[in-house]
């Protein structure tokens, strides 16, 4: 293994409800990198960010993932999430009364074993909600709860912000993104690429944040294989004929 | 004063249930207050009930309102019964915040007449059981007020082998036109050996009304788990972050900033 | 307006409200003796032990109290209810020509034999106290099933499978009418589905009461055997008459292994009946069973289907749609112990409320210490279409273990003025609109039901609708 090699997946299979779903991944990602991940619906693509955070509704059957060397699937969610992986939920999950302020700054406690102080914490979040061009408000709002799809979205942006992984996934998979939402998504990348080593793992069809993104690598997963790895150029090859020369089907993304 | 028969609600169910009332002793002492707010009066009163046998009437005069904070703590005494009995007029809102966090035994009584029009209610019950504590909560809305609105949030988290029984009615009376109540209760449950019971009640009989009701009752959601640790906090503090939770849900309504704010601190040590 | 909603009422009664003389049929004194109760038994030809159970369970129906929980029952003199009467038929049938003419035209009316001839695997069909009519269909025989009459079993070969069963599920003791259906009960089903027999088609049985002043309380007793499927249809009626009728009939279903039995009720008895019926299922692992209940007639209903979910991942589901009229005040619901892990219970009710009826949804969701990784949803919804109307919800919960996940909404409202307008914008009156609404409203029952039935019911609801608009 490379030892540059932040996140390293071989032969990854994944099954759901007993229904295999990934069929052996093979994947690759620098300290650094940006790689985007595409294909049609009911490729795996979401399965592919579950299964390395750890959700436990999927059931890995074979194959190895490690970040920095050490091994993902031995670990517990929370561990994944203190090695420094982070995903961005689809549906992130309404939990009233614990603000959204107070749950990252557990959340970095806990991860740190430190005590973060309120003081300081508060100006980093104030000047994090400034980037996202988001509301001081919604710092003090129960986490996710009552939240709008796009306001949803904008929470999961503003805590990648704040806890600082080494490796993001963004799955953007739901192509329900209003304008708004899809500009905080973007900003957030940009500003989450200002660190050189952070490493970022984009899932999206979406052409106003792949425009931005010069990805390193772009992979293309069919049935639960990747068919195809290769640079940005695919993005654009994808965007004219869609995924039909790998699936056999005509199935534009 | 005896045995008597606590906490009945307006319509009964099936015996065998055993939740039409309960059978407690009750001293021969009772406190008693009564505050009436006058028209377009507002009052905040906190009591702690700290006796074991409280009564509290109050009466809230055309678009007054009243907010009564009323805690339980552990080191009360045993047994705590506690009546509350307040009469809306005319755009008159009661704000009832009862906060238990712990106790022997709790009886709580909470019964509020909206009997003006767009006269309002508004009650937010936390509580915590641990070991065997319990808690046998009546709280009833009667609409007779056209437009009247009345809203029963509860919150609370119950752990060893806790016992808790919270009854809530919404009686939506002839005379109510526009009326509209609901009430809503989420409960975590820790552990195994707990025991809950939830009877949400509505009564209607008047056709241009609303009534809802919902109830989530059991241990922390899957989901909701995975999703705190997938941001790095450990299973067992994300069960802690989510009971704290429920009690800081209800807490944080509380419209006086000193009691609040003790009640939160005094979380933050528990915690 | 009152004089429109007579008309309609009297509309709806036209297809129900015929009756023939009962004059010819033997009656048994009124009021309840250990002789009159030993009557029945002699008639009966009972076996030893279901002569003592009758005397048992009379003494301890005269223990018992009555409900005083729900509504009123004080109408119900039982003294002067006459609890036994028999249409004067020799035995049961099984040729419909062999069932005597005016029972026959009864039936007829009311369209039994030509839905047996099209759509039923087997039919029965009980006439007051007494089973009249009884038939399965050959295939369905040939694959074992036996659908038969509950007495006439109790002296072949199923006794000992009847008997270990016989009031196991419903004991005297769980209410006054479950105490009095033991010592006067007559006439009712026993049906088994043996191993791994899929019945396609359903079976139905067909309640009618006729006489006035009479109880019916009939026992139907179904056992599903492992992996086995059935549907059970049943329907009820009677014709209107000024004195109080009673239902205690006794419901009793036994679901195997791996079994699904789906059970659905279309009740249109008359408005001056007592129905006090109790049905319960007890289900094994794996197993699951289907409640579907349109409730539509009687005056008082006490009516609370219950599923005890003893084996693991067993299943019940139940989806009822309740419609209370003039004069009416119907009180069901269900009852769900979830008495095994990772049991599942969803529950799924409509409840409509009109011109002066009063409807209660009374349910309890019991989830035993040993239940973990059970489930139950409850879902209740309830609409009012006028003021003089009642609409009450008052479920429980009961929930002794964390290991659960429990959900409950209920949710009470008014037909919408928007909705009606809407209809109307596209040309249909506004009457015909809320009937419409009410109707769509109420396909959570509709939806399950064979499609002959569904019609019935949405003509049931569209009668009933008629004739409300102030």
């Amino acid at each position: 293994m490379d030892n540059n090699d932040l996140l390293a997946v071989e032969g990854l299979r994944v099954s759901a409800e007993e229904k295999e779903i990934l069929r052996g991944i093979d994947l690759k990602i620098g300290k650094g990198e940006t790689h985007v991940l595409m294909g049609p619906n009911g490729a795996g693509k979401s399965t592919l960010a579950g299964a390395l955070m750890g959700d436990p509704r999927l059931t890995v059957t074979g194959g190895a993932a490690r970040i920095n060397g050490e091994d993902l699937l031995e670990m517990g969610v929370h561990e994944r999430a203190r090695a420094g992986l982070y995903m961005s939920f689809q549906n992130p999950v309404e939990v009233p009364g614990i603000s959204l302020e107070n749950f990252v700054r557990t959340a970095l406690e806990q991860r740190s074993g430190e005590k973060v102080r309120p003081w300081a914490f508060h100006k980093e979040v104030l000047q994090v909600l400034k980037t996202l061009e988001m509301d001081e408000s919604y710092a003090e709002r129960d986490l996710n709860y009552g939240f709008s799809g796009g306001e949803k979205k904008k929470a999961e942006i503003f805590q990648l912000l704040l806890l600082k992984p080494s490796l993001a996934i963004l799955d953007e998979t739901d192509s329900g993104l209003d304008v708004d939402a899809v500009r905080t998504v973007s900003r957030g990348i940009e500003e989450f690429r200002k660190n050189q080593d952070a490493s970022l793992l984009v899932i999206t069809h979406n052409a106003a944040i792949l425009e931005a993104l010069h990805p390193d690598a772009v992979h293309i997963l069919v049935d639960g294989r990747i068919v195809k790895n290769g640079g940005p150029e695919l993005i654009g090859e994808i965007g004219r004929d869609g995924f039909a020369a790998y699936t056999g089907e005509e199935v534009h993304a | 004063m005896g045995e008597m028969l606590l906490n009945r609600p307006i319509a009964a169910t099936f015996r065998w249930l055993h939740v039409n009332g309960t059978k407690v002793n009750v001293p021969d002492t009772v406190l008693e207050r009564s505050v009436d707010v006058e028209e377009n009066g507002e009052e905040t009163v906190v009591t702690e009930c700290a006796t074991p046998n409280e009564k509290f009437v109050g009466s809230v005069g055309e678009n007054g309102t009243l907010r009564l904070i009323q805690i339980r703590r552990k080191e009360d005494p045993e047994q705590v019964i506690n009546d509350v009995s307040v009469r809306c007029a005319k755009g008159a809102r009661f704000e009832w915040y009862r906060v238990i966090l712990g106790g022997a035994a709790t009886y709580d009584n909470c019964s509020v007449a909206l009997e003006g029009e767009e006269s309002s209610f508004a009650a937010s019950i936390g509580y915590r059981l641990g070991g065997t504590e319990k808690a046998d909560i009546n709280c009833e809305a009667i609409h007779t007020g056209p437009k009247s609105r009345s809203d029963i949030y509860s919150s609370g988290v119950l752990s060893g082998q806790a016992d808790k029984l919270l009854r809530g009615t919404i009686d939506l009376r002839h005379g109510c036109v526009g009326a509209e109540g609901a009430e809503m209760e989420d409960v975590l449950l820790m552990d195994e050996d707990v025991r809950n019971r939830t009877v949400p009640v509505i009564l209607c009989t008047e056709e241009d009304v609303a009534g809802a009701h919902g109830a989530t009752i059991g241990r922390p959601d899957a989901n909701t788990v995975y999703y705190l640790q997938s941001r790095g906090v450990p299973r067992e503090e994300t069960e802690k972050m989510l009971a704290r939770a429920k009690m800081d849900a209800i807490i944080r309504r509380i419209p006086a900033e000193s009691v609040r704010d003790a009640l939160l601190k005094a979380e933050d040590e528990e915690a | 307006m009152n004089g429109e909603k007579t008309q309609v009422e009297d509309v709806h009664q036209e297809f129900y409200d015929f009756r023939f003389d009962e004059s010819d049929f033997f009656k048994v004194d009124s009021g309840l003796t250990p002789e009159i109760i030993s009557q029945i038994s002699d008639e009966k030809k009972d076996p030893a032990w279901m002569r003592e159970f009758r005397q048992h369970a009379l003494e301890v129906y005269s223990r018992m109290k009555m409900p005083d929980w729900g509504p009123s029952v004080e109408g119900l003199n039982m003294d002067n209810i006459v609890t036994y009467v028999r249409p004067n038929t020799e035995r049961m049938n099984t040729r419909w020509e062999d069932v005597p003419d005016d029972i026959k035209e009864t039936f007829d009316r009311l369209g039994i034999p030509q839905a047996e001839r099209t759509s039923l695997a087997g039919v029965g069909a009980q006439y007051d106290s007494e089973l009249v009519y009884h038939n399965v269909r050959e295939e369905v025989a040939r694959a074992g099933v036996i659908y038969t009459d509950i007495e006439s079993a109790l002296h072949g070969p199923y006794a000992d499978l009847i008997r270990e069963r016989f009031m196991k599920l419903v004991p005297l003791t769980d209410h006054k009418f479950a105490a009095l259906h033991g010592a006067v009960w007559s006439g009712g089903s026993f049906v088994y589905v043996p191993k791994g027999v899929h019945v396609d088609i359903p079976l139905q049985s067909y309640f009618r009461l006729n006489a006035p002043g009479a109880g019916q309380f009939e026992h139907t007793l179904i056992i599903v055997d492992e992996g086995a499927y059935l549907h059970f249809i049943e329907g009820c009626s009677a014709p209107k008459y000024n004195v109080a009728n009673l239902h205690a009939g006794c419901v009793e279903l036994f679901v195997g292994r791996n079994a699904t039995l789906r059970y659905s009720t279309i009740e249109n008895w008359s408005k001056n009946m007592y129905n006090l019926n109790t049905k319960r299922a007890k289900v094994e692992e794996g197993g699951k069973i289907e409640w579907v209940t349109g409730s539509f007639g009687s005056h008082i209903s006490y009516l609370y289907p219950m599923s005890i979910l003893a084996g693991r991942g067993s299943r019940s589901e139940f989806t009822g749609v309740t419609f209370a009229g003039a004069g009416q005040i119907l009180d069901t619901g269900c009852k769900i112990v979830h008495a095994a892990p990772d049991t599942t219970s969803y529950v799924n009710t409509r409840s409509i409320s009109k011109s002066g009826g009063e409807n209660i949804f009374r349910s309890a969701v019991v989830v035993e210490k040993n239940a973990e990784n059970s489930k139950s949803a409850v879902s209740c919804q309830s609409l009012m279409v006028d003021r003089i109307s009642r609409s009450d919800t008052v479920p429980v919960m009961d929930v002794k273990t964390n290991r659960a996940d429990i959900g409950h909404e209920a949710r009470i409202g008014r037909i919408s003025n928007d909705a009606v307008f809407y209809l109307m914008s596209r040309g249909v009156t506004e009457e015909e609109a809320r009937a419409l609404i009410v109707s769509g409203f109420a396909d959570n029952v509709s939806k399950e039901l064979p499609l002959e039935y569904a019609v019935e019911m949405n003509n049931l609801i569209r009668i009933e609708m008629k004739g409300v608009i102030g």
